[in-house]
């Protein structure tokens, strides 16, 4: 069955389709839904239609839906944190992990 | 009689009618926010909801403990419909005492505990708050307990925390905060972890304090003990020797990590946006989670005025101000953070006026971190708590011209600031001004406009004739 998962962007023009380090939270209904992960994944703008493809919902730094959600393909999770001190920015360390 | 902890208190808000019960269920996830945040823009009661979706009967949540001024009345024991500023004087006069904690071995918010592998933060109903959050936040309204190691000092703050995993934590205190000092003094420099413990669910005094500006190094459970007239008991945390209120509905423990990070936010926030605070705030490693039986989660879903933050910081900053601008030499009268400004918009007013005290107002509120952005000057006859009076002397007496004075600053400025853009509030970058709507103090008296008011336009002699006939005139109103 799809899953679904929502990730936050400062923007939209952040995110690159291919292969990327990312957290994202598990839309799955019940006590556990928003859990977040940090993976590696495949991302493709196109709506997915694999077996394995799973619906990737993209947020901006305030909230803002992009009302087109992309494909993701987990390809490996890693543990929930990058390496950084407190009040760096995360999505600088996230490039490290590419 | 000071509560002995929120049941009790929730007992008071019910027996006032400033409480309502929700036995339905409700869904965690954005029906407990919605709900919330429409009955604070209807100036509604406090909401407990008592039956959660997807959590055992009995885990509650209660929405707004002082979000308007008749709970905060309550909250300090005065009359429900005491003025803004009967209110503001109790708490500046209770204020100035101080009562020690108390140490207890055992306590009610230890009643349940899982500890390390067996915490769960999932098992705790934290609400999705604001549909495009960045996750559940489970502290909007709490106590975040932090230790100096050198000097000992406690501090007591509240900031914002998110369910991040099972046992890990995200947050976002300020990076010009008292934690995030003591994290870049005392624990960076050394790689090493800081304990924290996150006190949910506390008598409602002790969340004001944590409110509250105290500076470093005072001990603000003394201050919570002297607002409430009895000593706070405290017990030892389950995995660090921080104390903790005893009488706390949850407390989580953890550490705050040094070397490691993950993305926070964003927060629909106090300032009433979700302005794209995110990315840059603290990683906490959850050690232990303790609470009472049938545990009761305190939430604030801020937004747009009213609600507690904005309701509390105007009490307890307007307090802060003042004395800080008497300490100043400022000759301030008084100090009203209307709650519609949501500690953006200061009004002071004093007891003389002229730009040079304008400037040295200004020069308080900018001295340091910068969390005002607007301050209005009045003169001494001008009521500070009367808004309409403040419009009336804005609009009247600050001169277009030559009456605002403006100062910039870099890397101390309020990161949660709408108006800012994003690259100057992530480098703390801003701005504030000081509108003089003071007469000038070079101007002499006979040159100063004379207000129209039945007060300052007629004799006392008529005054005194028109108030003892009012009755007889056929009118209504106040004589």
């Amino acid at each position: 069955m799809k899953r679904e998962y929502v990730t936050f962007v400062r923007k939209i023009s952040d995110l690159a389709e291919g292969r990327q380090a990312l957290f994202i939270k598990d839309l799955s209904p019940g006590p556990r839904k928003y859990d977040t992960k940090l993976v590696r994944a495949e991302l493709a703008r196109r709506s997915g239609e694999g077996p394995d493809d799973n619906v990737l919902w993209i947020r901006s730094e305030t909230g803002y839906l992009h009302p087109q959600p992309w494909t993701i393909r987990i390809l490996e999770e890693l543990p929930p944190h990058v390496a950084g001190q407190p009040w760096q920015d995360v999505f600088a360390s996230l490039k490290q992990l590419k | 009689m000071p509560f002995a902890d929120l049941r009790d208190f929730i007992s008071a808000l019910e027996r006032s009618g400033d409480l309502v019960r929700i036995g339905q269920e409700v869904d965690w996830d954005l029906e407990v926010g919605a709900i919330s945040r429409r009955v604070f823009e209807q100036g509604g009661p406090a909401l407990l909801f008592e039956r959660i979706k997807d959590y055992p009967n009995g885990y509650a949540i209660l929405n707004g403990p002082v979000g308007t001024w008749r709970r905060v009345a309550i909250a300090l024991d005065l009359d429900p419909n005491s003025s803004v500023r009967e209110i503001y004087a109790a708490y500046t006069e209770r204020r100035e005492r101080k009562i020690p904690q108390a140490t207890v071995s055992s306590a009610p918010c230890q009643e349940e505990v899982m500890v390390g592998p067996d915490v769960d933060l999932y098992r705790l109903p934290a609400p999705m708050v604001h549909d495009g959050d960045g996750g559940r936040y489970i502290g909007t309204w709490d106590v975040v307990i932090t230790k100096d190691p050198e000097t000992g000092w406690t501090n007591w703050g509240m900031y914002r925390f998110m369910t991040h995993t099972r046992n890990m934590l995200v947050g976002w205190p300020q990076a010009t905060s008292q934690l995030a000092l003591m994290m870049k003094n005392q624990f960076l420099p050394h790689n090493r972890a800081m304990p924290i413990a996150i006190a949910i669910g506390c008598d409602p005094l002790c969340h004001m304090v944590a409110t509250d500006p105290f500076k470093p190094g005072e001990s603000e459970v003394e201050y919570a003990g002297g607002l409430r007239g009895a000593a706070v008991g405290l017990v030892s945390c389950k995995t660090h020797d921080l104390m903790v209120p005893a009488h706390a509905e949850i407390v989580i423990e953890g550490e705050v990590l040094p070397d490691r990070i993950a993305l926070e936010g964003p927060f629909g926030e106090y300032p009433g946006y979700r302005s794209g605070t995110m990315g840059e705030g603290v990683l906490v490693q959850v050690t232990a989670v303790a609470h009472r039986r049938r545990p009761i989660l305190t939430l604030s879903t801020l937004g747009i005025p009213p609600d507690d933050s904005s309701i509390a910081a105007s009490l307890t900053a307007a307090t802060a101000m003042k004395r800080g601008l008497m300490r100043r030499g400022v000759p301030v009268k008084e100090v009203y953070v209307p709650p519609e400004g949501v500690t953006h918009l200061v009004v002071v007013s004093v007891e003389r006026g002229g730009r040079q005290v304008a400037q040295q107002v200004l020069d308080f509120f900018t001295a340091r971190r910068v969390m005002v952005s607007k301050v209005v000057v009045v003169d001494r006859d001008v009521d500070a708590f009367d808004m309409a009076q403040v419009i009336h002397a804005f609009a009247t007496k600050c001169h277009p011209g030559k009456g605002m004075i403006v100062q910039h600053y870099e890397g101390r400025g309020n990161a949660l600031t709408p108006c800012y853009s994003a690259e100057e509030r992530r480098k703390l970058n801003g701005a504030s001004v000081v509108f003089d709507a003071t007469w000038p103090e070079e101007w002499a008296e006979e040159a100063i406009p004379v207000k129209a008011s039945f007060a300052t336009t007629y004799p006392e002699s008529v005054q005194e004739k028109v108030r003892k006939n009012w009755r007889s005139y056929g009118l209504g109103g106040k004589a």
